[in-house]
């Protein structure tokens, strides 16, 4: 999503209830409704249950992977193994960015950034970039810079939090959705500690600057 | 998105699917199989064997086997490498579920630096001066994630969700 097309995009009630609806599909609230239950419905919000499963070859307890398989023929159908949950994965964050719920979550975080992070609001659009594109918020976090609309200490800031995880929805519905089948845990957990630790890590580069701005004024 | 008021929910689906089959196949299947052959290279040299038991000492402080370091090795160059050497590793039995979970947010966490630092520090124009904190500073979130996924996992099955 480029800076151009966000400016256009509305946050409307739908924004945010598609935004909820994909943390409740990826949280695995509904995983364990029994199949009997009168809730079982609410299934169809579940993300395990929609990626569903490989069939078994007739006669054999194994999908159409086997057992025994070792090098790149293995890992040729290994891969192919991984691929419906980015598929699925991607297909689900594509709509709820379509209908703006990115933005609704920035709208959401932004009151947040000075207090937590130390950044000014006008990041937040590169903030909600970062999530999607590595080059285009660290773009934009230079021109805001260039247009002296923060200052050096908040591109520092700012950087070091895209730095670690950068691209975080894409690269975690693309790339870490190949491991999603493995979570003993919901798939929203890892997430959560990816944003903590990165909030973590931010201050810990606030903490420096500030060091740093004493020692220097010393 | 001016795009997107065109198109419903259906739409956006399937277009953000086809990017997840470009992805899967042309970035994540390259990956993984590269990273099984790695592994096949490794194993039969014997190296997996003693990165295994050189790194186990210092790995078993995130309850993860030393082969658990070859994941973070190949994060660090890209997250892809990391998710092939994971799914490699799950493959042929080094490691387990739990494993994967409690190094899932590391991938991301010291993934790709490598690049990033070009595409991201590069780009952004950010202070020099504190690039090698940055680095660092992803490290030690990566390492903190998994202590924290190993806390967390302790509250769960040991087998995948929905299985």
């Amino acid at each position: 999503m480029s800076a151009e097309n966000q400016g256009q995009q509305k946050v409307t009630i739908a924004s945010y209830l598609l935004l909820l609806v994909a943390i409740v599909i990826f949280s695995g609230a509904f995983t364990n409704i029994q199949a009997d239950s009168a809730w079982v419905w609410l299934k169809m919000f579940d993300f395990t249950t929609l990626l569903g499963k490989f069939g078994a070859i007739a006669g054999s307890k194994n999908n159409f992977q086997g057992v025994g398989g070792t090098g790149a023929r293995n890992g040729f159908l290994f891969a192919i193994n991984l691929c419906p949950s980015v598929i699925l994965a991607l297909g689900i964050v594509k709509i709820v960015d379509g209908y703006g719920g990115l933005l609704a979550a920035e709208k959401i975080i932004r009151p947040f950034f000075r207090p937590l992070l130390g950044i000014p609001g006008i990041l937040g659009l590169a903030f909600i970039t970062h999530l999607q594109s590595t080059d285009g918020s660290a773009a934009m976090a230079k021109e805001l810079f260039d247009g002296g609309q923060i200052t050096d200490e908040e591109r520092t800031l700012f950087t070091t939090l895209m730095l670690s995880g950068d691209g975080t929805i894409t690269n975690y519905f693309a790339t870490i959705a190949g491991l999603f089948q493995y979570f003993t845990v919901p798939i929203i957990i890892p997430l959560v500690i990816i944003f903590l630790c990165k909030i973590m890590g931010t201050n810990i580069m606030r903490f420096l600057l500030k060091a740093s701005g004493r020692k220097a004024a010393a | 998105m001016a795009a997107a008021k065109s198109k419903n929910a259906l739409d956006l689906f399937i277009e953000g699917a086809r990017n997840g089959w470009v992805i899967g196949t042309t970035s994540m299947l390259p990956n993984v199989l590269m990273a099984f052959v790695l592994i096949q290279i490794l194993t039969i040299t014997g190296l997996m064997g003693l990165i295994g038991k050189v790194a186990g000492p210092l790995m078993v402080l995130w309850g993860l086997p030393g082969e658990g370091m070859v994941v973070l090795l190949g994060a660090f160059m890209s997250m892809g490498g990391g998710v092939g050497v994971a799914a490699g590793l799950i493959a042929n039995g080094a490691l387990t579920p739990v494993h994967i979970t409690i190094l899932a947010p590391a991938i991301m966490l010291m993934g790709a630096i490598v690049q990033y630092m070009g595409r991201c520090l590069g780009t952004a124009d950010s202070n020099r001066k504190w690039w090698g904190w940055q680095i660092l500073i992803c490290i030690i979130n990566a390492l903190v994630a998994m202590w924290a996924m190993r806390l967390i996992v302790s509250f769960f099955p040991d087998t995948p969700i929905g299985v």
